[in-house]
């Protein structure tokens, strides 16, 4: 390969190397299979190359943000961490896929995003804190109309709207799909045996949220730490691909910041002292050419005249 | 299906035996009915037929609004409406009738997660092809869709639904994909379906159970319906043991049914049976 790989996800928290699914599912493949990349863990959705995290920027081929379209660029590049499935294992994979999409993702969408007692104390406090000014403003709720609508097409219901018993049917599947992993799990230590493959980076990816954000309405969190292999499976994950994240876990509120400067490193501050000496001057500007100092403008551009008048005049007259 | 009303259903069901007048509903199976609506009814019927539950087919131009859920099939058992295939396994389980009791827990973890699989792989292939293809849509699904209606009413209709699946496949991420990558999508589903199958009679060894119903409601409608082309039927019929299945489970389920119901499906099967 000649230029690096690089990946753009959303930073973590709680203990974890990101707070959303699919940017872990992308990152534990890649620990997985042991792809080199160059990480930029970012809470600025704007600044990734797709205009959505996570997303994989690669050298010739241009950049994808679906995670299956960057599993399969890792694949390609001869990162495989399916390599010693059986056939019959694949299929079990691509199976099992299925059902946590079909069956936690929905739940997952509802318990972030649309509950809105957890929404407003951890989702969109947590992306109100850490996205950029002035994006932080608005995209917190735009995402969540976002996900509000997905849910509403996954689950064919227009009216979906935050309830009990829709609330009701979500967990119940959910919890259902959570006992088939666990049984399914049983007590081996990965999906199929002892090495990883691209199902438990998709089982990670859904219930390491599960288990690792504390939200007040935590009905999916309390159902996982009931079945033990599958919370020994995460921390398991979590220890052995992810060492750094679990130290900076107890102290990740003082962590944040300078890990959030760190890596957006010195171009980005620069252009961030930039962006707020624009913003500044830009107000500036439209305050005064609203409050009626553009007279002074009038002003300016009659004195230009007459100066310029005077420098014509000038040289006219000692022409003569 | 609201779980509430699910769970009054199941103790309602409880109570009372399969009555012989319980009724199926589906849209007009010659002119109407779409490959993914037929590919849900046949799997319905197949299970029922497995568990040995008597149900009379009845053909409604309106079904899918007659429905609860507002997707079809839907039965009719004594006083109680359940459509779908998973609420109705649910429904006949709470009556008495199970086909998946045998199962340890390992194998019920594997079949409802490749029940997902051929869910969320080959009916959304399936809605896919009907719907975001522009001749599929245009020459079949919605004239066929709004053939019981006349002129202003079917426009609207047909275009409702389209609209509508093809804002779903935005949600779920499929609207970027082209039609070879769906027909990828589909081979790679039809060849886990078959390392899964193995030589074996059913997915799980000698008992069919509703895994069994679901692929086979998928796999005969794909290859039994013309499309405008063939690519669709020609990616599953790479499949032999696929193949064998659906037949054997015709021939073991099907057969007296052959002549009435079954044969309009025959519209180009000679490959089954």
């Amino acid at each position: 390969m000649a230029a690096p790989l690089e990946l753009f996800s959303w930073k973590g928290s709680w203990g974890l190397p990101s707070v959303n699914t699919e940017c872990l599912i992308v990152l534990a493949y890649a620990r997985f299979a042991g792809v080199p990349l160059k990480l930029h863990k970012t809470a600025n959705p704007w600044g990734s190359p797709t205009g959505t995290l996570p997303a994989l920027k690669t050298g010739e081929d241009g950049s994808f943000s679906q995670p299956s379209k960057i599993i399969i660029e890792f694949r390609k590049q001869k990162y495989n961490a399916d390599f010693d499935l059986s056939a019959k294992e694949g299929a079990d994979t691509l199976a099992f896929i299925s059902l946590v999409e079909e069956k936690l993702m929905p739940a997952l969408i509802y318990t972030l995003w649309v509950d809105p007692k957890n929404y407003v104390e951890v989702t969109r406090r947590w992306h109100g804190d850490n996205i950029p000014f002035p994006l932080n403003f608005f995209l917190p709720s735009h995402m969540r109309r976002q996900q509000l609508a997905r849910l509403r097409l996954i689950k064919g219901n227009e009216a979906l709207e935050a309830g009990e018993e829709v609330e009701k049917e979500l967990y119940h599947d959910a919890q259902e799909c959570m006992d088939l992993l666990s049984q399914r799990l049983g007590s081996s230590k990965f999906f199929f045996g002892d090495s990883p493959s691209s199902l438990d980076a998709h089982v990670f990816g859904y219930l390491a949220l599960v288990l690792k954000i504390k939200l007040p309405c935590g009905q999916l969190q309390q159902h996982l730490q009931s079945l033990d292999n599958l919370t020994q499976f995460c921390s398991n994950i979590l220890t052995l691909y992810f060492p750094s994240e679990l130290d900076e876990g107890p102290a990740h509120k003082i962590s944040i910041q300078p890990e959030a400067s760190d890596l957006d490193s010195g171009p980005n501050k620069k252009r961030k002292q930039l962006l707020s000496l624009f913003f500044a001057l830009g107000a500036m500007l439209s305050y005064a050419l609203l409050t009626g100092i553009v007279s002074v403008e009038h002003v300016s551009i009659e004195d230009s005249r007459e100066s310029q008048d005077i420098s014509e005049g000038q040289p006219g007259e000692e022409d003569e | 299906m609201s779980l509430a009303a699910e769970a009054f259903v199941s103790q309602m069901a409880a109570a009372e035996p399969w009555p012989e007048n319980a009724t199926l509903y589906q849209p007009l199976s010659d002119e109407q009915i779409l490959l993914s609506d037929n590919a849900s009814s046949l799997a319905v019927q197949a299970y029922l037929k497995m568990c040995a539950l008597p149900v009379r087919v009845s053909c409604r131009a309106n079904a899918e609004f007659m429905s609860p859920s507002g997707k079809v099939p839907f039965i009719h058992v004594g006083n109680q409406v359940v459509s779908e295939l998973g609420p109705i396994v649910q429904f006949t389980k709470a009556k008495g009738h199970s086909l998946s009791e045998g199962l340890d827990d390992v194998q019920r973890a594997e079949m409802k997660a490749y029940m997902e699989l051929v869910n969320n792989m080959l009916l959304t292939a399936e809605l896919y092809i009907q719907w975001c293809d522009d001749s599929t849509a245009g020459e079949i699904s919605r004239p066929r869709y709004s053939s019981p209606y006349s002129w202003p009413l079917s426009h609207i209709l047909a275009y409702q639904k389209q609209w509508e699946v093809r804002r779903k496949m935005n949600a779920i991420g499929w609207a970027g994909k082209s039609l070879e990558q769906v027909y990828e999508d589909v081979n790679e589903c039809c060849q886990a379906l078959s390392q899964r199958l193995g030589t074996q009679l059913y997915f799980f060894n000698k008992q069919p159970t509703e895994l069994d119903a679901l692929v086979f409601g998928h796999i005969f409608t794909i290859l039994t319906t013309r499309l405008t082309s063939d690519a669709l039927a020609e990616r599953v019929k790479g499949f032999s043991n696929l193949l064998s299945f659906c037949k054997r489970i015709e021939q073991t389920f099907f057969e007296e049914a052959d002549q009435s119901s079954a044969s309009s499906l025959h519209s180009k099967g000679p490959s089954l049976l």
